[in-house]
C-alpha cells in the first residue's frame, strides 16, 4: 500500500512538472480529512479511531495543441490509533490517471491509462485503452480494452475474482433527435480459481434505447444477455415526462434475474439464490414551486420469489437567497413482510424521517442534519436509530476552507457512536469546467 | 455459445474497417464542447432548460432531459450510460468516482458531511438497514459492490 501512496505522489509531481513545462491550464483539488472516532461495539471492545485521509485530484487541460488533457485522481490513508478496517495502517488507491486526446468533431476522444468506461450496459474501470467517435449517417462507436482494476484485497483470497484482461464497445445509431438505439458487450478473460468463493466469466451483450418522441417525453433503459448462462440478466427502463415546465412525472421498471446477472458477483453464491428474479415497479412526481420549493412524491413496489414490498414517502426541499440557505425534509415508509425482515423477526417494515438545513456565506458555513429510522419490530432488542450531524466551516480563501463535523447516534449495531471529522479542502476554480461541482 | 463469441469478434473487425473507412467524414460531424462556457453555482440544481430550448448538437438530444431534477438525481444512471460526454462538460470525473469506483475510503456522507443536500446513498444506519434494502433490491447492491469497491462486502458475506 505504501507503493500505492508512492505512486500518487509521483503522479502529482510528474503531472504537475509535465503541466507546467507545457503552460497547461490546471486544476488541483485536495481535501484532508483527519477523523476520531469511539465506538462501542455491542458485545465487543470498545474501538478508537484515527485515520487521516488524503484526496488528491489534479486535471491539466489544453496540452500541446490543446486537445490533449491530463487527469489523475487517488488517496491514501494513515491510521494514527486502532486499525479502521482489517487491512494496513497505511493504504490508498489511485481511482484513475489518464491522458485523453479530444477531437473538435464527432464526439471523439481516445483516452490512455487507468480510466473508467460507461458505454450501454458497460461500466468498468480498466488499466488501458478506450476510443469513441461519432460516424456518418447518425452511427457512433467506442470500444476499450485492458486489463480490469485489481486494487481490492478480499480478506484470505489470492485474488479479486477478476480475469487478467478485459475488453469490449458499443456501436449505436441516433436517428434526429428521436432515437438512439445501441448495442454493447465486454468479454472479461476466465475469472480465476478462488480459494473460498466462487465467481463466473464476466461476459455480457446488450442493447440500449432513448427514445424522445416528444421534447416533453424520455423512454430510457437497456437489457442484457449474459451468454455464459444463456439467458438474460436485466431489464431496465425508466419514462420521464414533462406535461408542463416544472412538473415531472417518471415511471421505472426493473427486473433481474439472479443467477445471469450476478453470475461473476464473488458473494452470489452465499448469499443468494440463483433461481430468483427481482423485480420493481416505482412511480414518481416532482415539481418545482416558484423559485424556492421543491416536493416530490414517490411509490416503489419490489418483488422477490418470497415476497412483495412497498415503498412510499415525499420531500421537500428549499432554498432562499441564491442558495446561501437550503433545507430538506422527508419522509419514508417502507412496508415489508417477513421475507425481508432481519433474523426471525415477523416484520421488516421501518419509517425513516431525515431534516437538514445548511447556510452558506462568503466567510462560514454551518449545516445540520437529522436521520432517524423507527422499526415496527425491535431489531436486537431496539425499536430506533438516529444519527445527528452538525459542521461549522470557515473559507479561509475563496479556494481554502476549513471545516469540522460533529455527529452522534445510536443504533442496532454500536449503541453509542461518537464521530469527530476535521476537513481542510483546496478547490482550485477553472470557469471553464462549472466552477468546483 | 462459442459462436457467439466467434460472431462478436468478427463483428469487431466489421467495425474497425467501417471506422476507418469513416474518419475522412467525421469533420462534419458536431461535437459536444469539451466544457460548459459557463460556470454554474455551487449547489445550484441546474435547470438547462433556463437557457437551452432546443437539442444539443453534438448528442441531439434535448438539453431539458438532462435538467437536474429529483428524478434526473435518483435515475442518472440512464443519462451517464448513454452520453457521460455531456456529463463530463460539467463534472470532473471524480464528482463520480466518489461513489462509482473500485476502492472507496469512506461513504460519501461522511466525506461529504458539510453537504447534507447532496443525494448519498447509505446514511445514518445503513450498516443495519442494509440487510433489509439488500433483499429488496440486491441488484442495487451488485451495480457498485458486485465486481468492485467489494472487500468490506465478502469479509461477513462468505
Amino acid at each position: 500500500m505504501k507503493k500505492t501512496c508512492s505512486s500518487l505522489v509521483c503522479l502529482w509531481l510528474l503531472a504537475t512538472t509535465f503541466s507546467s513545462a507545457l503552460a497547461a491550464d490546471v486544476t488541483v483539488d485536495s481535501s484532508i480529512l483527519a477523523g476520531f472516532a469511539k465506538r462501542d461495539v455491542s458485545g465487543a471492545s470498545k474501538e478508537k479511531l484515527v485515520p487521516a485521509t488524503q484526496f488528491l485530484g489534479l486535471t491539466a487541460y489544453k496540452l500541446l495543441d490543446g486537445s490533449l488533457s491530463a487527469h489523475f485522481y487517488g488517496w491514501g490513508r494513515t491510521d494514527f490509533a486502532d486499525k479502521s478496517y482489517n487491512d494496513a495502517k497505511t493504504t490508498g488507491s489511485l481511482t484513475y490517471g489518464y491522458l485523453q486526446y479530444g477531437f473538435n468533431n464527432a464526439n471523439s476522444n481516445v483516452r490512455a491509462g487507468r480510466l473508467f468506461v460507461r458505454e450501454g450496459i458497460i461500466n468498468e474501470q480498466i488499466d488501458g485503452l478506450s476510443f469513441r467517435a461519432g460516424l456518418p449517417m447518425g452511427l457512433g462507436l467506442s470500444a476499450f480494452g485492458g486489463a480490469p482494476v485489481h486494487n481490492v484485497h478480499i480478506n484470505g483470497e489470492n485474488s479479486d475474482g477478476k480475469g487478467d484482461s478485459i475488453y469490449g464497445g458499443r456501436v449505436n445509431y441516433r436517428y434526429k433527435g428521436l432515437l438512439e438505439i445501441g448495442l454493447s458487450g465486454v468479454y472479461e478473460s476466465d475469472a480465476p480459481a478462488m480459494l473460498t468463493h466462487s465467481t463466473g466469466d464476466y461476459r455480457k451483450i446488450g442493447g440500449d434505447l432513448w427514445f424522445t418522441p416528444l421534447n416533453a417525453v424520455d423512454l430510457i433503459g437497456h437489457s442484457s444477455y449474459n451468454p455464459e448462462t444463456q439467458s438474460f440478466a436485466e431489464h431496465t427502463y425508466m419514462l420521464n415526462v414533462k406535461p408542463i415546465r416544472h412538473l415531472v412525472l417518471t415511471g421505472e421498471f426493473n427486473e433481474h434475474h439472479e443467477q445471469s446477472y450476478l453470475y461473476s458477483w464473488t458473494m452470489f453464491s452465499a448469499a443468494l439464490n440463483p433461481n430468483d428474479k427481482s423485480r420493481s415497479l416505482g412511480i414518481s412526481a416532482s415539481y418545482q414551486v416558484g423559485n424556492n420549493l421543491e416536493i416530490s412524491t414517490d411509490y416503489k413496489r419490489f418483488t422477490r420469489e418470497f415476497g412483495s414490498a412497498d415503498r412510499t414517502g415525499g420531500d421537500a426541499r428549499v432554498k432562499y437567497k441564491d442558495n446561501a440557505i437550503r433545507g430538506g425534509i422527508g419522509y419514508h415508509y417502507l412496508n415489508a413482510g417477513e421475507g425481508f425482515a432481519i433474523g426471525a423477526n415477523p416484520s421488516a417494515s421501518y419509517h425513516e424521517v431525515r431534516c437538514y438545513i445548511m447556510h452558506d456565506s462568503k466567510s462560514y458555513f454551518t449545516a445540520v442534519d437529522l436521520l432517524s429510522d423507527i422499526f415496527k419490530e425491535k431489531i436486537y432488542g431496539q425499536g430506533s436509530s438516529w444519527e445527528a450531524v452538525t459542521t461549522l466551516g470557515y473559507h479561509l480563501t475563496s479556494t481554502l476552507a476549513l471545516s469540522g463535523d460533529f455527529s452522534y447516534g445510536r443504533n442496532q449495531q454500536f449503541t453509542e457512536e461518537a464521530k469527530a471529522l476535521l476537513r481542510l479542502t483546496y478547490n482550485m476554480p477553472y470557469t471553464g469546467i462549472g466552477g468546483n461541482k | 455459445m462459442k459462436n457467439i463469441y466467434i460472431m462478436l469478434h468478427f463483428l469487431t473487425l466489421i467495425l474497425l474497417v467501417l471506422i476507418m473507412g469513416s474518419c475522412s467524414q467525421m469533420r462534419t460531424i458536431p461535437g459536444l464542447p469539451a466544457t460548459h462556457p459557463q460556470a454554474l453555482a455551487l449547489g445550484q440544481q441546474v435547470d438547462c432548460a433556463e437557457c437551452h430550448e432546443d437539442q444539443q448538437k453534438g448528442s441531439m438530444k434535448a438539453f431539458n432531459s438532462f435538467s437536474h431534477t429529483p428524478s434526473f438525481i435518483k435515475n442518472h444512471r440512464f443519462y451517464a450510460a448513454s452520453d457521460d460526454r455531456l456529463c463530463s462538460t460539467c463534472h470532473k470525473s471524480s464528482f463520480c468516482n466518489d461513489c462509482h469506483t473500485n476502492k472507496v475510503e469512506m461513504k460519501p456522507s461522511i466525506r461529504y458531511g458539510n453537504r447534507p443536500d447532496r443525494e448519498f446513498q447509505h446514511r445514518g444506519n445503513y450498516i443495519t438497514l442494509h440487510k433489509i434494502e439488500g433483499k429488496l433490491d440486491p441488484a442495487s447492491c451488485y451495480r457498485c459492490h458486485g465486481r468492485a469497491n467489494n472487500e468490506r462486502c465478502v469479509a461477513c458475506h462468505k
